[in-house]
């Protein structure tokens, strides 16, 4: 007997734990990858179940499928034309009304589903009590209440959804019915439609084209220009009628129809004093409050990752550099054996020892602060300060990332809703001082003139982001977007989430870091092999020597910065063949060499990030930009300080 | 004029105090290019629940001109206040 394979999309809000149930369901035989030509992440997972296979594919966590934005347009597309079998959509019980809107729009696109009633014990929580056969009788699909942190009611959601599959009833869900006025017009055009063949179903076209949906307008165009006109016509009696635009008549009837069945559904009686939870969102989103609990809880992530950082990252050096006479004993010590040791595995080191010790466990707490709801307060907190740069709130959950290293902070920046504002985002991350970074500010000036000059370069580098993020933010045209984000009640983070989720993030730095890691590390060995090193040592000479002030061999340790940019202290003691940095560079060298290990270049990882989300051209850019930046400051710091300070 | 007060009390959702609700009237988008971005934020504050007729309970506001915290339709969110400008609401007693 051949296994029948099925496919069943997850579908629904964000934040009503769509990806715990995809967790519970496909376990460890998940994939997640990018929709084709899209930075959009793509779940998708497989399991067994009496004798199918299944497909499960994770849909983005959206509100509409409207086209706002790029991953209700995947979504959309992906029921419409792919026609997945079946789609749950997982619902979100504690906000009914919200998350039933999402629901009647499925329907219109007329495809099979059940809906999976999620968090069923937080809604108790907060005094709503949902009638489920009421709900099933009123919406004529399916209802399976779970609580998928704790696993319950998955089983039954399954079971159900294969039955459903099995029975392949024929869903002719209408979904909503709108006001006459609006009914007989969307009548007219989805009878023009339906002669042709279109993606979506007639009567969704015909919503869509009324709404004035930019995506199906262009499609309508290529096959029938008239309908565009007449539905621009129709949409406008509408709009008389209303005064209103067509869309927002739209909207707001299908939001009735919502809030209509969440009433006739739930009841609800307010809990007499308010939830720990609610206690717990009142204080850390507190005008005075919030902003010292952020502080306390952002500081100590960075003192427990980079103490635990610093220490697993010691220790897998020196267990990796206890290999090195055992590949020099199999390849010899020759310009092989150097290229291979040198090189590939050096920089297989370097990325190894970056990523295990500082991004899995900044990753794994971020993460975990995000499921449980902590970031998005944190984004209110800081939305105010970040619009100043062109940004909004959200921006500052990747600018964190990048304190722990740039390359997943810019792949971070795709919970932006612009093209516009991601390239502002990384741009502001290629100047946050990574873990690397970190090492120098802290090894340099931090050891050898004090902290209190660490500090100082700390506190620097955060107006150089605040300035040059301005700067761009106005350079670069486009309107910046507002804030408009759901803070979602506090929950327990489901840890598998959260560790799986990590796991794919290191992943995907192994894939995009290393490659460009090692490549760039044979190439720096070769150099050295050829015996190039220093007469290119000699070329920068004018950069290193006259204009910043700094000994010829700085020109090589920043080269080797690119790499990663820890190197250029490592190799500064290699060529001035000491640690003790005091005895061969003043103060204010250490100053000016720091200055610009923190900006000269976007390290090679990052850079291959950049190209990743914005292709050649505008990761180069940013790199030559920040190149003349960090040496035009370098030796403006040498004049002014060796002018000011006498250290 | 009856009609006349009525619409004085129609304010920006940033005129309201903290614990105070209104009821959305209209959601201006500003620079009127039809259907650009303007077009987009409103479509999304729909999409949200920002309707006409929507009841909104302003929460609070964060510090220094933050953002507001507001309560529509059973869920909680957080509006930047360039766009919470944009929301007219009509004040409720």
């Amino acid at each position: 007997m051949t296994e029948r394979k099925l496919s069943i999309a997850l579908a629904g809000n964000a934040n009503v734990g769509k990806s715990v149930i995809f967790n519970h369901l496909t376990g460890l035989h998940q994939h997640i990858g990018n929709w084709p030509g899209k930075t959009v992440e793509k779940a998708e997972g497989t399991l067994h179940f009496k004798g199918y296979t299944i497909d499960i594919i994770d849909l983005p966590g959206i509100y509409s499928l409207s086209t706002f934005s790029i991953e209700e347009l995947i979504s959309r597309e992906y029921i419409a034309v792919e026609r997945p079998d079946l789609v749950i959509n997982v619902v979100d019980a504690s906000v009914l009304e919200r998350n039933l809107f999402f629901t009647l729009q499925l329907m219109e696109l007329e495809t099979p589903m059940i809906m999976a009633l999620n968090q069923i014990d937080m809604a108790k929580s907060k005094g709503i009590e949902i009638s489920i056969e009421k709900l099933e009788h009123i919406l004529g699909i399916p209802v399976i209440p779970t609580v998928a942190i704790k696993g319950v009611g998955v089983y039954d959601l399954l079971e159900k959804a294969v039955e459903m599959i099995e029975k392949a009833a024929d869903v002719k869900s209408s979904g909503v019915k709108y006001g006459n006025e609006i009914e007989r017009r969307i009548g007219i055009i989805s009878d023009m439609v339906s002669k042709a063949s279109y993606k979506y179903p007639p009567r969704y076209t015909a919503i869509q084209l009324l709404q004035g949906d930019e995506e199906i307008e262009r499609e309508a165009r290529k096959i029938d220009p008239e309908i565009v006109s007449a539905a621009d016509k129709l949409a406008k009696e509408i709009e008389e009628i209303h005064v209103q635009p067509c869309s927002t008549v739209i909207t707001s009837e299908r939001y009735e129809i919502a809030g209509r069945i969440a009433r006739k559904v739930q009841s609800i009686t307010t809990p007499m004093k308010p939830t720990l939870r609610e206690n717990l969102h009142d204080i850390t989103t507190h005008r005075i409050f919030g902003y010292p609990i952020m502080l306390a809880v952002v500081l100590s992530i960075f003192f427990a990752v980079f103490t635990f950082g610093n220490h697993l990252s010691e220790m897998l050096g020196e267990f990796f550099m206890g290999w090195q006479p055992i590949f020099e004993n199999v390849f010899g010590a020759g310009i092989t054996g150097e290229l291979i040791w040198g090189g590939v595995m050096e920089g297989i080191i370097a990325g190894i020892t970056i990523a295990l010790p500082y991004i899995a466990p900044f990753y794994l707490i971020l993460y975990f602060l995000e499921d449980s709801g902590y970031l998005s307060r944190i984004a209110f907190l800081m939305d105010n300060l970040m619009h100043k740069i062109g940004l909004h709130g959200k921006a500052f959950i990747p600018a964190m990332l990048g304190y722990g290293c740039n390359v997943p902070a810019c792949l971070g920046c795709r919970i932006m809703e612009t093209e516009r504002e991601r390239l502002l985002a990384d741009f502001v991350i290629t100047l946050v001082p990574c873990a690397a970074r970190t090492v120098i500010i802290l090894g340099l000036v931090g050891a050898f003139i004090g902290i209190q000059w660490a500090l100082v370069l700390y506190v620097f580098d955060l107006l150089v982001i605040f300035a040059l993020g301005r700067i761009a933010f106005k350079a670069i045209p486009g309107e910046p977007t507002a804030l408009i984000m759901e803070m979602s009640d506090y929950r327990i983070p489901h840890l598998r989430t959260v560790a799986k989720q990590t796991w794919f993030r290191l992943e995907e730095f192994v894939k995009i870091a290393f490659p460009l890691i090692v490549v760039g590390s044979v190439a720096v060995k070769l150099i050295e092999i050829l015996g190039i090193l220093e007469p290119i040592g000699n070329i920068l000479s004018p950069i290193t020597v006259t204009w910043l002030g700094l000994p010829a061999i700085t020109g090589i340790a920043l080269i080797f910065g690119v790499l990663r940019k820890e190197l250029t202290l490592i190799m500064l003691a290699t060529l001035l063949g000491t640690t003790d940095f005091a005895k061969v560079l003043t103060p204010v060298q250490m100053v000016v060499f720091t200055l610009v290990t923190m900006f000269y270049i976007p390290c090679i990882a990052t850079i291959a990030a950049l190209v990743k989300e914005f292709g050649w051209k505008k990761a180069l850019f940013i790199t030559a930009f920040e190149m003349i930046f960090a040496i035009s400051l370098g030796g403006v710091a040498l004049r002014i300080l060796t002018l000011t300070t006498h250290f | 004029m009856e009609k006349r007060a009525s619409e004085e009390l129609e304010v920006p959702l940033t005129a309201l105090r903290d614990g105070q609700i209104g009821k959305v009237t209209s959601i201006k988008t500003g620079h009127g290019r039809g259907r650009g971005r303007g077009w987009g934020f409103e479509k999304r504050l729909n999409d949200m629940g920002l309707t006409p007729g929507t009841r909104v309970t302003v929460v609070k506001s964060a510090p220094f001109h933050g953002p507001l915290e507001i309560l529509v339709r059973g869920s909680r969110l957080a509006l930047g206040r360039g766009i919470a400008e944009r929301i007219y609401v009509e004040m409720e007693r």
